[in-house]
């Protein structure tokens, strides 16, 4: 089975990790030197065992650009989040035995050190990818 | 012969000619690449020049020459490479004698027990497999498995190099061995086969085709192992199942559960031979699980009609097979065998002893036998409410579709 798992993070988390000062810890180019290089050796890891499928990170909220209609006529808008609302900023797509493989790959990579205790409510989403029907039962 | 197509005649030789190379120079990983090389000069070529006098020792001239020019870039040391200078491929290899063939198949299935090996998951072996033994490229494993295909790349290089680490040599298991060895090759067919038969229709189509490949394994282990009951019980089983293909869904794409199926849409050639295939492995007496399940399916196979099937016989069948294997879902089953031949209470009570196997206590399928139990009993209101509780757990949509559509033809009956 695929698997997707999702990370989140707000603009805000986003600018502390880019040194800005927003009252979070900031991060110094040791943390995310850090960061980069937990973050290689889990996906080299997943690669090796032949598990990962995928992974990309985001670029932060604001840059994202929202398309939608209204009364018929599509519109645009530019960076639609508040400063702390936690959107989605990352994800793996895994191939593995079971979900409860893929929650672990997902606590590992819940190991990710950073600075301060700001993420310590962090949280990551497993969901199973829509694939087949998934037995011979017709 | 002649009346084959090229990509059959490739497919079915891909294997003999990656066995001979191996048999004779090793370097698996290496001789599996210069033999895919060997299949695309052939594709590219036949269809041009004419097909050679001998396909196979065409082939395997190519791919031994693509195997020299490979070690040699490689930049192995100087001794392989002199090693490797000095090969000259005997006569008899471009002029096999009449005994060849014999040894080329053993060879087959010296390469299947190779792509399943215990040190490789089951995703490895599997992709292996399909491209050693099944002659696919890497593109199509790829699409089928819906993976991007340098994912594959690298799956089938990883497993190829752990193959070559293992140390394993080119001949076939102990006799020790070979039932355990045998067992892991079966399964790895059945989970190819179970891979296309589990996609539908529509834009999976691509990966309907790994039920055909896997039926085409299959024959070619069956016929390689004739004496084995559980080879010839999973080609069976196969067969019987994929029997049915035509009538699973319909028009509109949606499932078409066995007892609404139009049963003069199954296969009848594939039935016969099946059924034929699953007596006479049954008939030697060492009664195996994949065998058990041909059983099954081909008493559902010869039921002219959905009433009219033989249930006590299978709810016996599912007896014997839950002493051999702790598989949940074979205890679902039986449920439902139970409930078709003893009444929907009895099959009930089965299903309350299923409540405490954590395995499938929560999955969507006990939900909806629950559901079609209790319809089979009258309590519309709680059948209703089961069908919609395995919509919601079921993950496909067209699963989902089905158990919603159940529930909603229960409304106001109640």
């Amino acid at each position: 089975m695929k698997y997707m798992i999702l990370s989140y993070a707000s603009q805000r988390d986003y600018e502390a990790m880019a040194g800005k000062d927003t009252g979070l810890p900031v991060w110094s180019e040791k943390d995310l030197a850090a960061m980069g290089e937990f973050m290689t050796t889990v996906n080299k890891e997943l690669e090796e065992s032949g598990e990962l499928v995928e992974t990309r990170g985001l670029t932060a909220p604001v840059h994202t650009r929202r398309v939608g209609a209204r009364d018929g006529q599509p519109f645009v808008t530019d960076g639609p989040y508040a400063e702390t609302q936690e959107v989605l900023a990352g994800y793996w797509i895994v191939e593995c035995e079971s979900i409860d493989r893929a929650t672990e790959i997902a606590a590992r990579l819940g190991q990710c050190p950073y600075p301060g205790n700001a993420y310590d409510n962090a949280y990551a989403d497993i969901r199973p990818i829509a694939e087949a029907a998934d037995d011979m039962g017709f | 012969m002649d009346d084959t197509r090229d990509e059959d005649l490739l497919r079915e030789l891909a294997p003999q000619v990656l066995g001979a190379l191996v048999r004779r120079y090793g370097h698996f990983p290496t001789a599996e690449d210069a033999m895919q090389e060997a299949l695309l000069a052939a594709a590219a070529q036949w269809p041009e020049e004419g097909r050679p006098e001998d396909p196979r020792a065409w082939l395997i001239t190519v791919a031994s020459r693509r195997l020299t020019d490979l070690l040699r870039s490689e930049q192995a040391r100087r001794r392989r490479e002199d090693a490797v200078a000095a090969w000259t491929l005997p006569g008899d290899w471009l002029a096999p004698a009449a005994d060849q063939p014999v040894a080329a198949s053993d060879d087959t299935l010296v390469l299947l027990f190779m792509c399943c090996h215990p040190s490789l998951t089951p995703s490895s072996q599997i992709a292996l497999t399909l491209r050693a033994v099944g002659g696919l490229t890497t593109a199509e494993i790829a699409r089928a498995f819906l993976v991007p295909e340098s994912t594959m790349t690298r799956r089938i290089t990883r497993a190829k190099q752990r193959v070559k680490d293992s140390g394993v040599r080119f001949r076939l298991p102990s006799e020790a061995e070979r039932t355990e060895r045998l067992a892991a090759v079966l399964h790895v067919l059945y989970l190819i086969f179970n891979e296309g038969y589990a996609s539908t229709s529509g834009p999976d189509l691509q990966r309907a085709e790994l039920a055909a490949e896997a039926i085409r394994l299959a024959r070619i282990v069956h016929r390689l192992l004739p004496g084995d009951a559980e080879v010839a019980g999973l080609l069976a089983l196969m067969l019987l199942t994929d029997a049915r293909r035509p009538a699973r869904t319909g028009p509109d794409g949606a499932l078409i559960p066995m007892a609404e199926q139009d049963r003069s849409l199954w296969n009848t050639a594939q039935i016969e031979e099946g059924i034929a295939l699953v007596t006479g492995a049954l008939a030697r007496g060492r009664v195996g699980p994949y065998q058990l399940q041909a059983a099954i399916a081909a008493v559902h196979d010869e039921a002219p009609s959905a009433e009219e099937t033989d249930w006590p016989q299978i709810a016996a069948l599912y007896e014997l097979l839950m002493r051999m294997s702790g598989n949940p879902m074979v205890a679902l089953n039986h449920a439902v065998a139970v409930a078709m031949s003893q009444g929907p209470t009895a099959g009930l009570a089965r299903l309350e002893r299923l409540r405490s196997d954590e395995r499938i206590a929560a999955d969507h399928r006990m939900y909806a036998v629950r559901a079609h139990l209790l319809e089979m009993s009258g309590d519309h209101a709680a059948a209703r409410e089961a069908y919609e509780e395995a919509a919601r757990r079921a993950m496909s949509l067209p699963q989902q579709r089905y158990l919603h559509a159940r529930a909603a033809r229960l409304k106001g009956s109640d």
